[in-house]
Parts: structure tokens; sequence; C-alpha cells
């Protein structure tokens, strides 16, 4: 450092030509003296919530990015979030979710062990492909509609906006090992799905609740079942952990959107007509989605081993699957308080009594 | 040499998996919470904390039923599953938890207060449980006679 520059920084001395700060800001806080200490898992997001900053209102009326628990600035302009009430994204497991996630992250790049992928018959290569671009679409889906509607959520409830942070980026990465299983041994991508229930989340306008109907307990609960099945039948090491990771980070995302709509459902009166009539609609598109006979017949080759056992045995585990998610989903509606046993889609019911 | 069921064979497990990270497929991430395993006549506690297995340990009905998920099947199936992980070092893929999962026509995991939240955490930490059953592949392990 030069003399000259040493000597204009003498502590007793202001730099010339920068006025003299006032800190006026010091002092400003709603609550100042906190000292939260890790516990036996560390320094979680959840464990900061103590005092005013544990406060989370039932209505967050603020339109600015003022974190929570900070004092509000006259003067700023307001930003344009519509979900404002608590009911419309919270969940009380965000916090936990959204540790828990950054945790468990897992690099498909380097960790899939892609060395131990084999050549296989060109059907069930054909068939896994085919899964994989479906897959890749889903995610991709779940991608885009959270985020349009994360731009929306007000700041106030951080802990959902930043643990559906760490979704997107899960399906991004969903989206990536799918492309890259695909494009990996011998195959490449199949044909775009029709994309019918996909259209049905994308344009789920009515809020977060209703895209998290579509999502997450109607097309999401099938798709654990998927990656059950995919899991259960993996061919090689590489695909056991891709879909065993999978299904781990799909699991979060279905914890979470569970238990929104059940904080939804208790806490916002009339949640559960409009659940219904949502789920009345949507399992419509299910049932033409299911009928199609792509994924079908994809699931039955690679339960099979082949188009031969993808006619009979493998067809009748890709049904038995169906059935496990029916009734999966009817449960789960049970314990929201939606019970649509009676009142399901006659094409979904049909599935059943087979 | 450890008899399968028994606390001292879910120690010996516990003890393996713990002492090799290189076991721990699951994402090597936090894993939080207490599982039920009702084996034959036998009940027991696994707890993981964070990137470990804290305890094993024998319990009652009643603790069981307040785990996060109970795993559940028969005897037979426990049996077939251990031994398969005897002879292959690691669970063949009918023989995971998850295949068991969809096999058995009740599914071999579930909730005891009927708690959607809990149920899914076999899911979430389905690897970590596999990665511990896997690890009992380095354990001696003598069965029970099936009566």
């Amino acid at each position: 450092m030069s003399e000259k520059m040493t000597e204009s920084m003498s502590e007793d001395e202001p730099t010339q030509g920068v006025p003299e700060p006032t800190y006026d800001w010091m002092g400003l806080t709603n609550q100042w003296g906190t000292r939260v200490k890790p516990g036996e898992h560390g320094l979680r997001l959840g464990d900061l919530n103590v005092g005013i900053y544990g406060e989370v209102p039932e209505y967050w009326d603020d339109q600015t990015r003022r974190p929570r628990g900070a004092l509000p600035r006259a003067g700023i302009p307001p930003l344009p979030y519509s979900l404002r009430s608590k009911h419309e994204m919270w969940a009380d497991c965000a916090a936990d979710l959204y540790e828990e996630a950054i945790q468990r992250r897992w690099i498909p790049a380097t960790e899939v062990p892609w060395d131990t992928l084999k050549e296989l018959p060109e059907d069930v290569e054909r068939a896994i492909c085919q899964i994989c671009t479906e897959l890749s679409q889903c995610a991709n889906t779940e991608l885009e509609i959270i985020t349009y509607w994360q731009d929306r959520m007000s700041y106030g409830y951080f802990e959902v906006k930043q643990y559906l942070a760490t979704a997107t980026f899960d399906c991004a990465r969903h989206l990536e090992v799918m492309r890259k299983r695909a494009l990996s041994n011998g195959g490449g991508l199949g044909i775009e799905s029709r994309g019918r229930v996909n259209r049905m989340i994308l344009e789920s306008s009515g809020g977060w609740t209703e895209a998290v109907v579509y999502l997450y307990l109607l097309r999401g609960t099938y798709i654990t079942r998927l990656l059950t099945g995919l899991l259960s039948f993996a061919h090689n090491d590489a695909e056991t952990f891709i879909y065993s990771h999978m299904l781990e980070d799909h699991a979060r995302h279905m914890t979470y959107g569970y238990d929104h709509l059940k904080y939804a459902a208790t806490h916002h009166e009339g949640a559960t007509d409009i659940m219904r009539t949502l789920l009345a609609i949507g399992e419509g598109h299910m049932a033409n989605e299911l009928k199609d006979g792509v994924v079908s017949s994809a699931m039955a080759i690679i339960f099979g081993g082949g188009i031969q056992g993808g006619r009979t045995y493998g067809m009748e585990r890709y049904l038995l699957l169906v059935r496990e998610f029916l009734e999966d989903y009817l449960s789960v509606c049970e314990w929201l308080g939606v019970d649509r046993r009676e009142s399901l889609h006659p094409m979904l019911k049909s599935y059943l009594e087979d | 040499m450890a008899i399968f069921p028994s606390v001292e064979w879910f120690q010996e497990v516990r003890q393996v998996y713990n002492s090799d990270k290189s076991l721990h497929s699951g994402g090597g991430g936090a894993c939080d919470t207490t599982a039920g395993f009702r084996i034959g006549e036998s009940r027991y506690l696994i707890e993981f904390a964070g990137l470990t297995c804290a305890q094993v340990r024998q319990s009652s009905d009643a603790e069981l039923e307040e785990s996060d998920f109970i795993i559940e099947m028969p005897m037979a199936s426990w049996t077939a599953m251990v031994r398969d992980v005897q002879e292959n070092g690691k669970a063949s893929s009918h023989q995971t938890l998850n295949s068991l999962d969809l096999d058995l026509d009740e599914g071999i995991a579930r909730s005891p207060v009927d708690d959607q939240y809990k149920q899914d955490l076999f899911y979430r930490y389905n690897q970590n449980f596999q990665d511990f059953f896997n690890a009992s592949s380095r354990v001696e392990t003598r069965f029970e006679k099936l009566s």
C-alpha cells in the first residue's frame, strides 16, 4: 500500500470528499439481541422462528420484499404479489423440507454409476426411453408451474418460497437425468407426450392451491407409483440410483403438496368443496391420459421384460400399479376430507373393478 | 454369530452402517426419523439422526405406534430379504424394501396414526433404510427357525 493512501486512511480523519455517515439506520430494528443457537441438527431455517421473527401472519399485507421481521421503509413501490394469505401456500413442513432438499442433493453427472448401464433388448430400451421422455416433460411442467406461482407469493411466507426453489432445482435435475438416461445407452428420446394433464396443470389459473391439487394430489400420486415400479424393475445400478433418488425427491414434493392441501382444507372455509370440484374435472383428464396407450404399453414392456411379456404379465403389473395409484389417491382424498370414492370418475373406477 | 431377528443383529448392522460411508448411497444427507419394525413376534425401533443410525432397540407395541412409520411383513418375507442380502451383498431388485412394498397386497409401510406426512417418510428416506439392510451383508447371520 502506498504511503499516500495510508495517510489518507487515518482513523481520525474522514476521507476527503466522502460525507460523514450519520449511522441513522443503526438501532432501527423490530427486535435486537436475538441469539439462536444451533440445535442437534445444526442451525436450521425453522430454528430461526423465534420472537417476532417466528410470527407468521394469516395475511401478509406488505407488497414489498421486506424480509419478515425487518422494519418497513416508507415509499417502497409495491410488487405484484397476488398470493398474500397463508392458506394459499403454507405447509408447516416447508422449512424442514428445504433443509432436507439441500442436504440430500445429488449430482447426476458424477454420482450415477453410468458405467453399469448395459445393452438391453431394443424393445425394452425403447420403452425406457419413452418413459424418460414422458417423465422429463412432467418434470418440466412441474418446474414451470412452480416458478409461475412462486413469483406471486408474498415474501412473508419465505419458507415456502425457499422450499419451492429447491423443488424447482429437483425438477431440473429430473429433467436432466431422464434426458441423460435416454441418450446414454444406445437409444434416444421417444415421442412427445400428448400432455393433457401437463396442460391442465399449466393452465390452472385459480391459484397455487388449485395447481397443487392437479400437480401433486392427482398426477404426483401417479408418478410416485411409476417411480416405485421403475425402481423395482431397474436393470442395473445406474437405473437403481436414478429412480431411487428421483423417488426421494418426488416424495418430498408430495409431502409439501399433501401438507399444503391439508392446511388449506383446515384453514380456509370452502376449500374442500373447491378441491372436490377441481378433482371432478381433473379426474376426467387423468382418465384420458391413462387411456392413452403410450405410457401403459411402455411400462408393460419394462415390467414384462419385452413386448411378449408386456402383453401378459407386464400389462397386468401395470394395471396393478394404476389400481395402487387410485387406492393411494382415494385414501389421501379421504384424509383431506374430500372423499372421492363414490364419485370417482367412471373411467378411473373401472380400473378398481377389473 | 448374531441371530436374525435380534437386538444384537441390528446393533451389528448399525455398527457396519455407521462405520462405512461408502454404504450410504441415499444422498449422504440428513435422515431424521424413527421407524418401527414388526418382525415375527419381535418389535424394534430404528432411529436415524443426521448422517447416522443413532439407535436400535427392542420396543413394545405401544412404542411402535408412536414411530413415524412401521414396516411390517410376514416373517418368511423378512427372512427371504435378509438371506438375499447375505447372498448377493445387497438386495437384488425384487427383494428391496420398495419392491416388497409393491408386491405385497397391503404394502409393507404404514403410518400408525394415519398421518400422510409420516407415511411419506418411508419414500423420502427409502434409500437410507435400504442401505442399512444392505449393510447386513457384512454381518454373519444365523436365522431363527420359522415356527
